[in-house]
C-alpha cells in the first residue's frame, strides 16, 4: 500500500525545493505538496545581483530544478499561493481564500522579506529594492542605457548590486550608514580592502550617513542623506537588510522577530513541524542560536531537514558557508564570528589574495574570510566544526595544509 | 565515432591533482587518485565554473570551488548540491607516458 502521509513544504525556494528533491530521493512515496508566493518555479536568487540583473544568464539557467521535474516527481506544486496561517491544533494550513491543507509533516522554508526603508520619498518610482526575479528586471529596465544610481546600504546586496551597475555603465554612490563597507559581517579591516576596491573601480562612497528623505517630483530625481549630502539620482536601491517571513506562525508563539526558533534537528516546538533556512533560528551546536541568508545554508539545511522529516533526527552543524562576487573578485567565508579576538591573516590584505582567520578570546578558530584562497576558506571547515584551537603561526603559513591542524578525534 | 585522443604527458598529472585539456572542442579534465587516471568534464554543471581550477579533491570527489557542487569523479555523479546534474565521464588511459581520452 502507498505511503498515506502528507508532507507539506510552504517557500518555494532553494531550501523547500531542496527538501521536496530529497524526500522523493530518499523514497519518500506519499503525497508532498509544495507552496510557494511567487507564481514561479524555485530558482536560485544569488544570480539576481549578478549574471541574470546583467543579462549574462536568462531565467532558466537560474531555476534550481527544471520546472517540469515536480510534475515527474509526482509534487503538487501550488505556485502563486498565499499560506495565511498555521492552525497547529488540526495540523492544517489555512491557505489565502480559506482552503485547508492538511499534513503530517510541515516544513516552513517561507525565507525573508525585505526590509523597508524609513524615510520620506520612499514611494516614488525609481526608489527600488532587491529580492525577487521580477525586482531584477525592474531594476535592469531602470538602468538601461546607463543611469545615476545610489545604493543605499553596502551590506552584500549593496555592493553586489553597485559591482553589477559599474559593469553596465552606471554611475554609482553608496550611502552606508557604518564606517566601510560590509562592515558588520567582516569588520574594519577586511571591509576596507572591499571599500578600496569598489572605489578603484569607480563607485563614490559615504559612509557613516544614512538616507534622510527621497526627492523628486514625479519620480526620484535626488537623494539626501542626514550628513547634508544631496546626490542626483535616477534610481536609489535600497539594501538594509531581511526580515525572517514569520507571518503563517502567528498564535503559535513562535512568529519571532529573529525568525522561527527551532532545534538542532530544526524541528519546532511543535512536533512534526520544521523550519529551515532564511526564516529559521536555529540552535547551532556550535555557534548556538542564529539565523543567516546563506545559499548553501538553505541547501544543506533543505536536505538534512527533509531527511528529519522522515524521522531521521540528524543534528544540523554545519559550519556555514557563503561566498559574494563582486567585479573580478570573490569573497569566501565560512563559520560564523560576530566578535573575535584576534585575527590571523595568511596572504595579505593589501594585496587583495588572503585567507584572514578569526579566532575567540579562547583562541577558537570562528570563521575563514578570503579573497582568492577558497581552498584554504574550505579545508577550515572542519577545524570550525570541531571548534579547533589551531597554532596561529601555522594559520599564518601559506605552506602549511589546514587539514593537517585538525585534532584528532575524541 | 569516439577515439583515443593523446593530450600530452601522463606525468603531467600527479596524484591528488586535477588538470583540464581541450579535447574536440570540450574542456576534459583529468585526475590521478590512488594511481588511476579518472576524465570528466572539467565544467561544472551549476554555473560552468571549471572544475580544476581550485577544485578542492577528497579521495574521489572533487568540490567545486565556486559554489560548493561535489562530484564522483569515477561516475560524474553529484554528491553535493548546488548541481543537480552530472558531469560527463570519459575513458581514458595511460601509454607509453601518454595520457590518451577517448572523447
Amino acid at each position: 500500500m502507498a505511503d498515506p502521509r502528507t508532507f507539506v513544504v510552504v517557500g518555494a525556494g532553494l531550501c523547500g525545493a531542496t527538501a521536496v528533491a530529497t524526500l522523493r530521493g530518499e523514497g519518500f512515496e506519499g503525497r508532498i505538496v509544495l507552496i510557494g508566493a511567487e507564481e514561479l518555479a524555485p530558482y536560485e536568487r544569488p544570480p539576481l545581483s549578478k549574471e541574470y540583473l546583467r543579462g549574462e544568464d536568462p531565467f532558466d539557467r537560474i531555476l534550481v530544478r527544471p520546472s517540469d521535474w515536480y510534475g515527474d516527481h509526482d509534487v503538487e506544486v501550488r505556485f502563486g499561493t498565499h499560506v495565511t496561517q498555521l492552525d497547529a491544533q488540526a495540523r492544517a494550513l489555512v491557505l489565502a481564500g480559506g482552503e485547508r491543507v492538511a499534513f503530517d509533516a510541515l516544513l516552513v522554508a517561507t525565507g525573508g522579506h525585505n526590509r523597508g526603508i524609513d524615510a520620506p520619498g520612499a514611494e516614488l518610482p525609481g526608489v527600488l529594492d532587491l529580492r525577487y526575479v521580477g525586482d531584477a528586471d525592474r531594476l535592469r529596465e531602470a538602468v538601461a542605457g546607463g543611469a545615476r544610481v545610489v545604493c543605499v546600504g553596502m551590506g552584500f546586496i549593496g555592493a553586489e548590486v553597485a559591482a553589477s551597475l559599474r559593469a553596465m555603465g552606471c554611475d554609482v554612490t553608496v550611502v552606508e550608514i557604518f564606517e566601510t563597507a560590509l562592515y558588520r559581517v567582516l569588520g574594519g579591516d577586511i571591509g576596507r580592502v572591499l571599500e578600496a576596491i569598489h572605489r578603484d573601480h569607480g563607485v563614490t562612497m559615504h559612509f557613516n550617513d544614512l538616507v534622510a528623505r527621497f526627492e523628486g517630483d514625479d519620480r526620484l530625481e535626488r537623494v539626501a542623506t542626514r550628513g547634508g549630502r544631496m546626490i542626483e539620482a535616477d534610481v536609489a536601491v535600497v539594501g538594509i537588510g531581511t526580515e525572517p517571513a514569520v507571518h503563517i506562525m502567528a498564535g503559535t508563539g513562535l512568529d519571532q522577530p529573529g525568525g522561527i526558533p527551532v532545534g538542532p534537528t530544526m524541528q519546532t516546538t511543535i512536533p512534526g513541524v520544521f523550519a529551515a533556512g532564511d526564516v529559521a533560528r536555529h540552535e547551532h551546536p556550535v555557534f548556538g542560536p542564529m539565523r543567516v541568508e546563506h545559499f548553501d545554508n538553505a541547501l544543506k539545511m533543505g536536505e538534512t531537514v527533509a531527511r528529519n522529516m522522515l524521522g531521521a533526527e540528524v543534528v544540523f552543524d554545519d559550519p556555514h558557508w557563503f561566498w559574494s562576487d563582486q567585479y573580478d573578485v570573490q569573497i569566501q567565508m565560512a563559520g560564523f564570528a560576530p566578535t573575535w579576538e584576534r585575527m590571523v591573516v595568511r596572504g595579505s590584505l593589501e594585496d587583495r589574495s588572503f585567507c584572514a582567520f578569526l579566532l575567540d578570546a579562547d583562541g577558537v578558530l570562528r570563521s575563514s574570510v578570503s579573497i582568492g584562497w577558497p581552498r584554504d576558506v574550505r579545508r577550515s571547515f572542519e577545524l570550525i566544526r570541531r571548534q579547533a584551537r589551531p597554532d596561529p603561526a601555522a594559520l599564518a603559513d601559506p605552506a602549511v595544509d589546514l587539514r593537517t591542524l585538525v585534532p584528532p578525534e575524541g | 565515432m569516439a577515439e583515443f585522443v593523446n593530450v600530452g604527458r601522463a606525468d603531467e598529472i600527479e596524484e591528488g591533482e586535477a588538470k583540464a585539456f581541450p579535447v574536440n572542442g570540450a574542456e576534459i579534465a583529468v585526475s590521478r587518485i590512488g594511481g588511476a587516471l579518472y576524465a570528466f568534464s572539467d565544467i561544472c554543471t551549476h554555473r560552468q565554473c571549471n572544475l580544476s581550477l581550485g577544485g578542492e579533491i577528497d579521495g574521489t570527489s572533487i568540490t567545486c570551488e565556486c559554489h560548493g557542487s561535489t562530484f564522483d569523479m569515477t561516475t560524474g555523479q553529484v554528491l553535493e548540491g548546488p548541481a543537480t546534474e552530472p558531469v560527463a565521464t570519459f575513458p581514458v588511459r595511460e601509454e607509453n607516458g601518454e595520457l590518451l581520452i577517448e572523447a
